[in-house]
């Protein structure tokens, strides 16, 4: 098998759960499949797509993907640009920065349960210190509305992710490009707009959309952290696929179309940002 | 969740690129290829199973004897520790050492049976679970999608010993068994509170709701099955009992019943907990905001839950049960077959088995499970009568006799799913103000 050929079978492999996963989600939101009775067709889209609660429920869902992936970067570009020497201690507090990796979402998901509830630490902490009498009069900072819980959870989850992908971008060639800069005359802040961050933006881009796309179905982490109303995306998905009612199950097939074409729009819309990048030829 | 493993990250596959048309090919004739192994892998192999009618005409003890070797894979809930630790620890064992049976229990409640078999019959596939633990809306999805083994339950020696006068043991959600599934145990709701926090609680609905309204942001309902039953025991207490609803699902008297549940809970959700903007998603997070002191109540479906929880240090010592004086329902919950189960017998073998007094006895210990029995204990032999007598005097416990008086039955799966679906638009989704 020719190199060219294996290149093609591995991306084949890669891509044909996403291609069986589609096709099959579209046959259950079509009802040519376990439709019990119902006629095949674009009812079940239709009637789906035309509820509010959808539509709330996937705006939630972006603006806590939104919020956390920005929230994320900002932090792991700051950090990656602070603790960016070789000495021990920064080292060792880019391995520190590192943990939360290990960590899977549910437990993260369940970390900040624990700490940010109203009975929570922190409750227990502002209590201790009198900045709040009791834990009524805590913020609401899981199950609400603005979803800070969620968003704070996921963006201690994917700092990290994003750090690390900084750090192999500054270790590679990005120091080399610093030096070079410095002593062609370069001053600290053009070094950090010319060259060390259009490295790191197009060292993490890539990472961005995929850390949006999970957090946008982070599932487990809604789960324990989101509010009822408006009832996340992935979280009304799987709602709908254990409705006592059976004929309304199909519908959670409809909202996992909709989640992938999500995704796939953002994928679609990274891309030709990239390329018209690529084509300008900046950087 | 299977179709939830579809969910991917997109930086994989953004890099495979696809815009030559031959790839497209490609990729197609490779999906198809693999569609087609895997269907081929798991299409029904004809391996000789015992249908309901030959088991109906073999004797038990051929039954039990082809049920020897066997393995029985039990789909059941597995979220409640001590439900587990009871099949796993006490039912297993006993199951190889008495019948040679080895029960293997996997994860799989209410809709997800329904939803894993419904795919099974799709994909022409081999059973994977002989037995499952089911009630109400799964029974009825289970029935009118034909997915159920039986009838059955008649061929088991233990069923002469169920207490088969009790209508919410032998009717299921309303439902006649016909055979299709097996009594297994039987609860009652209950609201549980703290003794130490709440002295006096509430015991109607009319006081629950005084009490909400004196005590803001302390209450609450979850939004899965104790929720819904809750529900609908504020629809009996709101519109003079059970009776009404009794004899079918009736779109009227639901649309009229339900709108005076509705009307009681826009009238005291502003002071649920969070201002009824929102529930937590299961009895499991109710139970944690109350032992937290969240809120001041939870609830359950299982007046008993209180005891087990206590002993395991999830809710506070002083945690005790209460019925509601406008009534709570009491339901039980079954063992069905599915039509698919590749070990019947040995299914069945097992349901008699836990069924037996001594499983029953085992199962409503307070120490293991406290799910109550569905044998008519007096008819037992004395010793057996003594020790179930014995179980009623539990300290927590609410006597039988008060639970009895208060005890509603279930009334048709549909009055569940509207109140459920109802619920959810014009309560959850819609916040008052």
């Amino acid at each position: 098998m020719t190199h060219s050929r294996r290149a093609l079978a591995v991306g084949v492999v890669l891509v044909l759960p996403v291609v069986v996963g589609f096709a099959y989600a579209l046959l259950g939101a079509t009802d040519v499949i376990g439709g019990l009775g119902q006629p095949p067709g674009l009812a079940r889209i239709q009637r789906v797509l035309s509820e509010a609660a959808v539509w709330r429920g996937t705006a939630w869902a972006m603006w806590v993907a939104v919020a956390s992936t920005t929230l994320a970067a900002l932090l792991a570009v700051v950090l990656s640009l602070v603790y960016d020497g070789t000495s021990r201690t920064d080292r060792l507090a880019r391995a520190l920065m590192n943990v939360p990796l290990a960590f899977p979402h549910l437990v993260a998901a369940a970390v900040g349960l624990l700490v940010l509830g109203q009975s929570g630490m922190l409750a227990r902490i502002l209590m201790f210190a009198g900045v709040i009498a009791d834990s009524a009069h805590m913020p609401e900072l899981v199950s609400d509305r603005f979803g800070v819980g969620v968003i704070v959870a996921l963006t201690w989850k994917e700092a990290p992710f994003l750090l690390l992908i900084n750090a192999a971008v500054l270790s590679g060639h990005g120091r080399g490009y610093q030096e070079v800069a410095r002593t062609h005359g370069a001053s600290r802040w053009q070094v950090l707009q010319r060259v060390t961050w259009p490295l790191l933006w197009r060292g993490m881009s890539p990472a961005l959309v995929a850390v949006a796309v999970f957090a946008f179905g982070s599932y487990e982490t809604m789960v324990l952290l989101a509010p009822s109303n408006p009832l996340a995306l992935p979280l009304l998905t799987a709602e709908r696929y254990v409705d006592p009612a059976l004929a309304r199950r199909n519908d959670a097939f409809v909202l996992a179309v909709l989640s992938m074409v999500i995704g796939l729009i953002a994928v679609a819309v990274y891309e030709r940002l990239r390329s018209r990048i690529e084509d300008v030829g900046h950087v | 969740m299977g179709f939830l493993a579809t969910r991917r990250r997109p930086a994989a596959t953004s890099r495979v690129r696809t815009r030559t048309g031959m790839l497209r090919a490609q990729t197609f004739v490779c999906a198809m290829v693999v569609a087609a192994i895997s269907m081929g892998a798991c299409t029904r192999d004809t391996r000789a199973t015992s249908t309901s009618s030959e088991l109906r005409v073999m004797t038990w003890s051929a039954i039990e004897s082809s049920a020897r070797g066997q393995t029985v894979t039990m789909r059941m809930w597995r979220g409640d520790q001590s439900i587990n630790q009871f099949m796993d620890t006490w039912v297993a064992p006993h199951l190889a050492s008495e019948f040679g049976i080895t029960l293997r229990t996997v994860e799989g409640q209410g809709p997800e049976i329904v939803n894993a078999l419904l795919l099974e019959r799709n994909a022409r596939a081999n059973g994977t679970a002989d037995l499952v633990w089911i009630n109400g809306e799964t029974f009825s999805n289970l029935r009118r999608e034909k997915l159920l083994f039986g009838p059955w339950a008649d061929r088991v020696p233990s069923a002469a010993l169920l207490d088969s006068a009790s209508p919410i043991i032998m009717r299921d959600f309303e439902q006649e068994l016909g055979g299709l599934e097996l009594p297994w145990g039987t609860v009652q709701a209950a609201l549980i509170y703290d003794t130490l926090r709440t002295p006096n609680p509430p015991r109607s609905f009319d006081e629950l709701a005084r009490w909400i309204h004196a005590h803001p942001g302390r209450f609450t309902h979850d939004q899965a099955f104790t929720g819904v039953t809750f529900l609908k025991e504020l629809m009996y207490a709101l519109n003079g009992g059970v009776s009404k609803f009794q004899g079918g699902f009736n779109e009227p008297i639901y649309t009229q019943a339900s709108a005076k549940v509705w009307q009681w809970l826009d009238n005291t959700r502003n002071d649920f907990w969070r201002e009824g903007r929102t529930y937590p998603a299961g009895v499991a997070e109710l139970h944690r905001l109350f032992a937290n002191g969240e809120v001041d109540f939870t609830m359950s479906n299982n007046q008993n839950e209180v005891i087990t929880k206590v002993r395991q240090g999830i809710l506070p010592p002083s945690s005790r049960a209460l019925v509601l004086r406008d009534g709570t329902i009491a339901n039980a919950h079954y063992l069905g077959i599915p039509a698919s189960a590749p070990h019947a017998a040995a299914a069945m073998v097992v349901a008699n088995f836990l069924l037996s007094p001594e499983a029953q006895y085992e199962k409503q210990r307070p120490e293991v499970w406290a799910d109550g029995t569905v044998l008519r204990t007096s008819s037992l032999s004395p010793d057996w009568q003594r020790k179930f007598g014995a179980l009623a005097l539990e300290a927590n416990a609410i006597l039988s006799d008060t639970l009895s008086k208060y005890a509603r039955p279930e009334i048709a799966p549909q009055y569940h799913e509207r109140l459920n679906a109802d619920w959810r638009a014009r309560i959850r989704d819609t916040p008052n103000r």
